[in-house]
């Protein structure tokens, strides 16, 4: 079959502080109708620029070399109106969050029939019926009294829908989807995955997906396309790839992924290379554990072997990347929180969680699952008493309800938080040394003894002492993670709250996030309340999962008993949605 | 060279010359020559002379002294109400913030020029007068700046873990709040330098700021815009074109400072 | 709206108290307010006597109120007219002038911001940014003085001032444009600088927003782009803008009509103040605390209109 597109040896160039710096090189891609490619890569992988350059639609100052065929002709030294008559037309276009990638202050109607005006011309209210047409075509119910709608007032994922029959609107051959469903929960993410292989299926349309997250992709594609700092390191069918990954970085992304029901996760150690400053030879080299003294030569030859691995020594059967994670153990615990009959509300609105109780054991970790609006952070934040709730949060027997002032301080340092963007929990105009001393400050601990501390803690979560006077802008999301986590058991605390602590940060950071808390929760002893939206983080690090629902648990149980035999349909739904491994 | 250097060079350069080019040259500014009166620029008068004969350098150099003299108290004595009001509204109780935030509404609904014109007709005009007038009518912009900022930043993660390791509002508003809105606060107080420059400058255009035989830039351009039909452009553009310098400067060095 | 309306209202209310404080700090009280028309300063200090200090503050404002809801503003002894007939007169003049002199400003802003905004980081955007720094720094007294020197004095093009009260003399409308052009153009340099480099920024920001690249994806060119998906977006900040920015533009024009003799509100204000006519004065700082209250409900009635998402406050 002729393929939609065929990217041969394309390098993009992006000016940086003056400078052209390759972000993606020698890349080579084809799709043939009715086939789905995922390109997979972490942040600063090239996998957008490579996105956007099928359409052309880089930055000011991109430069491109090599042939970009878009059904059958070239387009790489095309002309912008002749990139105007095939963009929307030939290929569409669907990018990550529809609520900044749609016009606020126009209707979808008039978005989607601009699509199909800009190419097939026509009155207005043609446009309009066509618009209509598209929007049931996606699963929008009511589409005739939703189309004069404006973005604002669909949900996030109904908006995915729109963007989805706008980038369909004259029928396009391929389609090109910038992870279309990072942000949305789990649940509806699903959804879209579902209508674009239906699509694909009933338009025999070619799908490029790109996405920062194996697990999205697991099962709907085709084959799969793995891009480390600009370049390709292996590419083959999915269920090969899947099966066993040649390259150790994708083995180790795989890996890092927390899937359903995973003892361990692997990790990922270092970081990703500058785009100024990328090794020679395999990029992954300095990070890779099977790397050997020729792997840092020159740029490995692809080898085929079920899948292409752009690696000296890829990997055998059964081998598996990255170091081994932290085993959980289960056990029992004596009860060191108690909720009892939690109720909250903002203002006269709705009540955002009602009649809530909950046990947190001695050491245990709790996790609490739930999609955006479910009410877990508001829980998180009313058990840590900074909101006002009613009912009652007693920790190791104390009610905490009717605490003042000194009282009051004194349990909240008893109870401390790690929130979901190290960027927004730490102050950007304190040194990281400062930030983790801080809660020693608050508890009057002398300064010499306090940085003896913050030394000892920036070595328990895996940062060296040399980071204390560095301002956080300056440290990744990862490791700026870390000096939250860091400052949060500087106060010694028997609790601590995690909300969503890791959704901010890219797949192979997760799993070294996610190891260490395991590690420091066994350690300590400390009891710990998780939330987050993504079962799997949470089934890794919980011992017990509490499901909630409208302000409401609506299912509790040992993880493994919840994994194998969820009560509720909703549990059942949030439970197929989490990533997982065809065996 | 950096905007925000050009415009502290520029800053530097118009207040040195205003607070000590009277000690440089020493010509008297009130002393009358009617013998040379109206004369352009020449040797003898650098920037030539009024319709009095009264030297211009000399006026021009004891306009900026007096300009500045009142301008400068008057954009700390802003600052401090505008922050102080700004922080009570933004660190205080909802409740405060309502009535103080739409007391400032109404402040502000009024221009600043129009409620200078109308005190600087009620109360004596010295310099004293003048610092306090302009000091207590042009901190409303910067208040409702800090309260908008404060009130931005209360409630972000970094000050609930803060609170949650223990430390009390007081702590948190000194470490936190201030430490996070003091680049803020820096550039518009280089604004406000301006705005008080311009707001006496314009005052005393209209006659109604520093009074007479006291020379201020704002009244020697109004004294030359009298005879403007013998065009004396000697002048109207000197004092102007200080006016010009020290907005200039101060607009320089706050957009400088803002793109840090 | 009606939120919004109410909030208008409260202001409204609020800056009459604060106004009828002000009042009592004149030398006359609002003991001119009370007497109306018939305020001299010998009946002035005649009531003042009678009703002395100590007569209640309450009793006071109420008179006051019930004076200004029927349009009994006091007395002008330097002008010898009620001072609300003499408002009227003076403030069609300055809406006159203010609508011409906004409008020109408003287009005029529109289409270098547009340019800024486009051409960001080029030459181009850099000439207006130098343009937009020199005159925002320029005091409109000294601009004034450089365009009367220049096209009145120098080129005998333009006149420089005395357009007396049209209404009163009903001069021909060319007269009347000629004694305009240079008044507009200097609160044009005012107000320009800063309405385009805030348009400009606009329209900057808005072409590096998502939707862009959408709207790029589906195929629309660039002027498409411009016209129908960014300028709109663009424009909210500049409505609010200007609905903020009326005190801002006032200040310039009180210099502006005493510079150039233009017998609008500021050119009364500026009088009033050096006549000490206080009724007068107390008047105008009333007229123009409402005209910025309703400048700033209209900006958001506007921008109600502009945005759909009514995220505006």
């Amino acid at each position: 079959m002729k393929p939609v597109l065929e990217i041969r040896d394309l390098t993009v160039t992006l000016k940086r502080g003056g400078r052209d710096v390759p972000v993606l090189e020698h890349f080579n891609l084809s799709i043939v109708p009715g086939e789905m490619v995922a390109l997979v890569g972490e942040s600063g992988s090239g996998k957008t620029v490579a996105a956007l350059s099928v359409l052309r639609l880089l930055p000011l100052g991109a430069k491109i070399s090599g042939e970009i065929f878009l059904d059958g002709e070239n387009i790489a030294q095309a002309g912008e109106a002749r990139l105007r008559q095939l963009r929307g037309s030939v290929a569409g276009m669907v990018f990550q969050d529809p609520l900044a990638a749609l016009n606020p202050s126009r209707t979808v109607a008039s978005q989607i029939g601009e699509a199909w005006r800009v190419h097939k011309g026509g009155s207005v209210l043609a446009a309009r019926e066509k618009a209509v047409e598209l929007l049931g075509e996606v699963g929008i119910p009511d589409a005739a009294a939703r189309a004069d709608d404006f973005p604002h007032q669909f949900s996030g994922g109904m908006r995915q829908r729109v963007m989805i029959a706008m980038a369909l609107a004259c029928s396009p051959k391929l389609l090109i989807a910038d992870e279309p469903t990072t942000g949305l929960d789990p649940v509806i993410a699903r959804q879209i995955l579902q209508l674009l292989a239906r699509l694909r299926r009933e338009l025999n349309l070619a799908v490029l997906f790109v996405t920062h997250d194996l697990s999205v992709v697991a099962e709907h594609a085709d084959a799969v396309h793995v891009l480390y700092a600009g370049r390709s390191v292996e590419w083959g069918g999915a269920k090969t790839f899947f099966a066993q990954p040649r390259h150790p970085y994708s083995a180790a992304l795989r890996g890092a992924v927390a899937w359903l029901g995973q003892a361990r996760l692997a990790e990922i150690p270092g970081q990703l290379p500058e785009p100024e400053a990328r090794p020679p030879g395999c990029r992954f080299a300095p990070r890779c554990d099977y790397a050997q003294a020729d792997c840092a030569v020159e740029y490995p030859a692809p080898v085929e072997r079920g899948t292409t691995a752009a690696c000296l020594y890829p990997l055998r059967n059964a081998e598996r990347a990255g170091s081994a994670g932290v085993e959980k153990v289960v056990q029992k615990f004596a009860p060191l929180l108690e909720v009892d009959g939690l109720a909250l509300r903002f203002g006269k609105g709705l009540p955002v969680l009602e009649n809530l109780s909950l046990v947190i054991g001695q050491g245990e970790c709790l996790g609490i699952v739930g999609e955006s609006g479910s009410g877990k952070s508001s829980l998180g934040k009313a058990v840590l008493q900074m909101l006002p709730y009613a009912g009652h949060v007693l920790l190791g027997g104390q009610d905490l309800g009717g605490l003042r002032g000194a009282k009051l301080r004194a349990a909240r340092r008893r109870m401390q938080v790690v929130f979901q963007d190290p960027r927004e929990s730490l102050n950007p105009r304190m040194k990281i040394g400062e930030i983790i001393a801080e809660p020693l400050h608050l508890a009057g601990v002398a300064k010499p003894e306090a940085m003896r501390r913050v030394k000892a803690l920036l070595a328990d979560v895996g940062l060296s002492a040399a980071l204390m006077p560095v301002y956080p802008g300056s440290v990744s999301g990862g490791q700026a993670q870390r000096v939250a986590i860091a400052r949060a058991l500087a106060a010694e605390p028997e609790l601590l709250v995690l909300d969503e602590p890791t959704s901010s940060l890219d797949v192979s950071t997760q799993a070294l996030l996610l190891n260490l808390l395991r590690g420091i929760g066994a350690k300590r002893g400390l009891s710990c309340l998780l939330i987050s939206h993504d079962f799997a983080v949470v089934s890794y690090l919980a011992d017990r999962i509490a499901v909630l629902r409208g302000g409401r648990v609506i299912e509790v149980n040992e993880t493994a008993a919840l994994l194998a035999n969820p009560r509720e349909a909703y549990t059942k739904a949030l439970i197929e949605a989490a990533p997982r491994l065809q065996s | 060279m950096s905007e925000a250097r050009a415009g502290m060079l520029l800053g530097a350069a118009v207040v040195l010359a205003g607070l000590f080019g009277p000690w440089v040259y020493h010509a008297d500014p009130y002393a009358i020559h009617p013998a040379y009166a109206l004369q352009a620029p020449s040797r003898h008068f650098p920037l030539g002379t009024d319709e009095l004969g009264r030297d211009g350098l000399a006026l021009l150099l004891a306009g900026g002294k007096a300009t500045l003299v009142v301008s400068l108290p008057a954009a700390v004595l802003a600052f401090v109400t505008g922050l102080a009001y700004g922080l009570l509204a933004g660190l205080g109780p909802g409740w405060l913030d309502k009535v103080l935030m739409r007391l400032l509404d109404v402040v502000l609904a009024l221009p600043s020029l129009v409620v200078l014109i109308f005190f600087a007709s009620i109360v004596p005009l010295n310099n004293a007068s003048l610092v306090l007038l302009l000091g207590f009518i042009s901190w409303p912009g910067l208040a409702r700046l800090v309260r908008n900022e404060t009130r931005a930043q209360r409630g972000r993660d970094f000050m609930l873990a803060a609170r949650q390791a223990g430390a009390g509002p007081f702590y948190i508003a000194r470490v936190h709040v201030l430490r996070v809105v003091a680049p803020v606060l820096v550039v518009n107080a280089t604004f406000l330098v301006g705005d008080t420059i311009f707001a006496l400058s314009a005052l005393s255009f209209l006659g109604l700021g520093l009074q007479p035989p006291q020379v201020s830039w704002g009244s020697l351009l109004q004294s030359a815009l009298d005879i403007i039909a013998l065009a004396p452009w000697w002048l109207i553009v000197p004092p102007g074109l200080m006016i010009f310098a020290a907005l200039l400067a101060a607009s320089l060095t706050g957009r400088g400072l803002l793109r840090r | 709206m009606l939120r919004r309306l109410l909030s208008s209202a409260v202001s409204i209310f609020l800056l009459v108290t604060l106004v009828f404080f002000m009042a009592h700090l004149t030398p006359g009280g609002p003991a001119f307010s009370i007497l109306g028309q018939k305020a001299t300063p010998e009946s002035v200090a005649a009531l003042n006597a009678r009703l002395g200090l100590g007569a209640p503050l309450l009793k006071q404002y109420g008179i006051w109120w019930w004076h200004l809801l029927h349009g009994q503003l006091g007395y002008s002894y330097l002008l010898n007219r009620p001072v609300g007939a003499l408002l009227w007169d003076y403030e069609v003049n300055t809406l006159v002038f203010y609508a011409i002199a906004i409008c020109l400003s408003t287009m005029l802003a529109v289409l270098l911001g547009a340019a800024q905004g486009v051409w960001h980081g080029r030459w181009p955007a850099g000439v207006i940014g130098v343009f937009q720094l020199v005159f925002y720094a320029t005091p409109p007294f000294f601009t004034a003085a450089i365009l009367v020197l220049c096209f009145a004095v120098g080129l005998h093009w333009l006149p420089a001032s005395g357009i007396g009260n049209p209404r009163l003399a009903h001069p021909g409308i060319g007269t009347f444009a000629a004694h305009l052009v240079l008044p507009v153009i200097t609160v044009m340099l005012l107000t320009v600088p800063m309405l385009s480099r805030y348009f400009g920024e606009a329209v900057h920001e808005e072409l590096g927003k998502d939707y862009v690249r959408t709207a790029q994806a589906k195929g629309v060119g660039f002027a498409g782009i411009l016209f129908r998906h960014v300028m709109r977006n663009a424009l909210r900040p500049l409505v609010t803008m200007l609905g903020l920015s009326f005190p801002y533009i006032f200040t310039g024009g009180v210099i502006v009509e005493s510079v150039f003799n233009y017998p609008g509100l500021g050119w009364l204000l500026w009088r009033s103040a050096l006549g000490r006519d206080y009724p007068v004065l107390i008047a105008i700082v009333l007229l123009i605390g409402l005209l910025t209250v309703l400048g700033n409900l209209l900006a958001d009635l506007v921008n109600g209109w502009l945005d759909p998402r009514g995220q505006y406050e």
